[in-house]
């Protein structure tokens, strides 16, 4: 298969000090839901940049749908590539959500009709359907992070790359955001997101990327990936509670043992453990 | 790009000095420089100048700030080409006579050019080895100047490159959503700008005001300040602020016997 994202060879330094980034090779196939973690200034954001041309390799090579990012218009990219910012009010500058979100697709050149139609179904999908016709700036800083969210939503980017985009949000609105980045996925956009939450991570993620000073210390599927416990604490990172408990029962109990991610998994695998019986005792 | 105006961590004599006497330097300099309009008067201020950002070691960080200069001196020239009507003609800008380029106006040109550079050195060199609350401290306690109006002051030169900061974000941001500001149409990219600056205003005011809150919370403007530590005036601030002023005086004396000014 032909890959969406493809960087070899990249590091990147800033003007001053040390690399940002360091010989990172990886490729991002059709269809993945991939999170990027790592604590602080380990790169995350740097990372993304590059995959949109908004910083360009000092070294390597960073290859996007076919074209190579350093070389292409980032108002050129940005048809292929949908990139939510961690700050959403360095773009937020229309007088109603409505228009802020109607911006990208103006750009794009779309008729009128379909602007609305989409405009529309992407603030429905952030849940801000009622706010449509509000000034941006008097929401609250997590509603404003999802007009960005919806704004990019609308333009219907075979990739989407949110950097921490549930930060200022409540559990709730946690989850909702991270549920329609699933339903994103699963009608077919690739999605790369950067976030510090490791249960967000276990519970939505198919595929990790640990970023730790600059360096790619571990790639590889959710489950692969937060079982390296030590690994992860390199860049303090933990995995989620309820895989921190797992791992301890099962070296209590059964070594060996598979890696639980989320809290319904563990209740299916106590089941399974205690012969399908539901609120039997055990033992 | 980003930084410009920026306070620049090195140990060196320069950033040991007093700020009153590196003050006292570069309003010396802007005094001579207007002083003068012999160019090679004010090429030799300008080395001087340099000398003392190569002493602070900070020329190599200037080196943006030169580059960006030296395109208004060339302005600065050009300007002085097109408007100064001169006798002598040396060439003409465009072929059929048009546009002559005299030995007076280029000379004006260079004069302005190197006399302007000096001044704009000197005092990025201040702002570059003097930290922004030494500078403050000065100017209230030494000077006795109104507090107010000096933290304002300094606040204002001080945001310049977190605003430039934010101008890069904010491009970035606009451009994601296909705003064509990389366009290399100049038409379509100016519109595209307006895109750019609303946003930064707005992040501004945001800014400003969250600054105001921040510092009534730190009990601004409650009463008399007390300071930390009070910035010492040395033998060496003596000496610079002495021959700084010896220089001014020698320099009003040269002017009224005639030198170093040139009759256009």
């Amino acid at each position: 298969m032909q890959p969406l994202i493809d960087i070899k060879g990249l590091s990147y330094s800033y003007e001053q000090g040390q690399p940002a980034l360091q010989d990172i090779n990886l490729t991002i196939y059709p269809g993945e839901l991939v999170a990027l973690v790592g604590q602080n200034g380990a790169g995350k954001t740097t990372l993304v940049k590059h995959c949109i041309g908004l910083l360009r390799p000092q070294t390597g090579r960073v290859t996007v749908c076919g074209q190579d990012a350093a070389k292409t218009r980032i108002s050129h990219l940005a048809r292929q590539v949908g990139f939510v910012f961690q700050n959403p009010d360095h773009q937020i500058f229309h007088d109603t959500v409505q228009k802020e979100v109607a911006f990208g697709l103006q750009n794009l050149g779309l008729p009128r009709d379909e602007i609305e139609k989409r405009v529309a179904a992407a603030l429905r999908d952030v849940g801000l359907q009622h706010l449509a016709q509000v000034y941006p700036h008097r929401l609250s800083r997590g509603q404003r992070q999802r007009v960005a969210l919806a704004s990019v939503l609308a333009m219907q980017t075979r990739i989407i790359i949110l950097d921490e985009p549930t930060t200022g949000q409540d559990s709730l609105e946690r989850l909702q955001i991270m549920e329609l980045v699933r339903d994103l996925n699963r009608e077919g956009h690739t999605i790369l997101f950067i976030t510090h939450d490791m249960t967000l991570v276990a519970r939505y993620a198919r595929r990790v990327i640990v970023l730790c000073q600059g360096r790619v210390i571990a790639d590889g599927s959710t489950r692969d990936v937060l079982s390296q416990t030590q690994l992860l604490a390199q860049t303090l990172l933990e995995p989620p509670q309820i895989t921190l408990l797992a791992n301890r029962l099962n070296g209590l109990l059964t070594p060996g043992s598979e890696v639980i991610l989320t809290v319904d998994e563990m209740v299916e695998h106590l089941h399974k453990v205690n012969g399908g019986s539901i609120d039997g005792p055990c033992d | 790009m980003a930084r410009v105006i920026e306070y620049v961590y090195r140990e060196s004599v320069v950033h040991s000095l007093n700020p009153l006497s590196k003050l006292a330097w570069a309003l010396g300099v802007m005094f001579l420089a207007l002083a003068f309009n012999n160019v090679y008067y004010l090429l030799t201020l300008l080395s001087t100048v340099v000398a003392v950002a190569l002493l602070g070691k900070v020329l190599k960080d200037l080196a943006t700030v030169f580059k960006g200069l030296t395109v208004f001196a060339g302005i600065l020239v050009l300007l002085q080409v097109i408007f100064f009507q001169g006798e002598e003609v040396l060439f003409y800008l465009l072929p059929g006579h048009i546009l002559p380029v005299t030995g007076e106006a280029l000379y004006m040109g260079l004069a302005m050019a190197v006399r302007m550079m000096a001044v704009v050195l000197s005092f990025i060199i201040f702002l570059a080895t003097t930290q922004y609350k030494d500078i403050i401290l000065v100017l209230t306690e030494k000077l006795k100047l109104p507090y107010d109006y000096v933290f304002m002051f300094m606040t204002a030169l001080r945001f310049v490159p977190t605003f430039m900061a934010e101008a890069v974000q904010v491009r970035y941001a606009q451009q994601v959503r296909g705003c064509p500001v990389d366009s290399g149409n100049p038409l379509q990219k100016i519109k595209a700008y307006a895109t750019v600056a609303l946003p930064l205003v707005l992040i501004s005011l945001k800014k400003a005001e969250r600054l105001a809150i921040a510092m009534e919370t730190r009990g601004y403007g409650s009463g008399i300040r007390t300071y930390y530590k009070e910035p010492a005036i040395t033998k060496l601030d003596m000496m610079v602020i002495l021959s700084t002023l010896i220089f001014i005086v020698l320099a009003l004396f040269l002017r009224m016997q005639g030198y170093g000014v040139v009759q256009l």
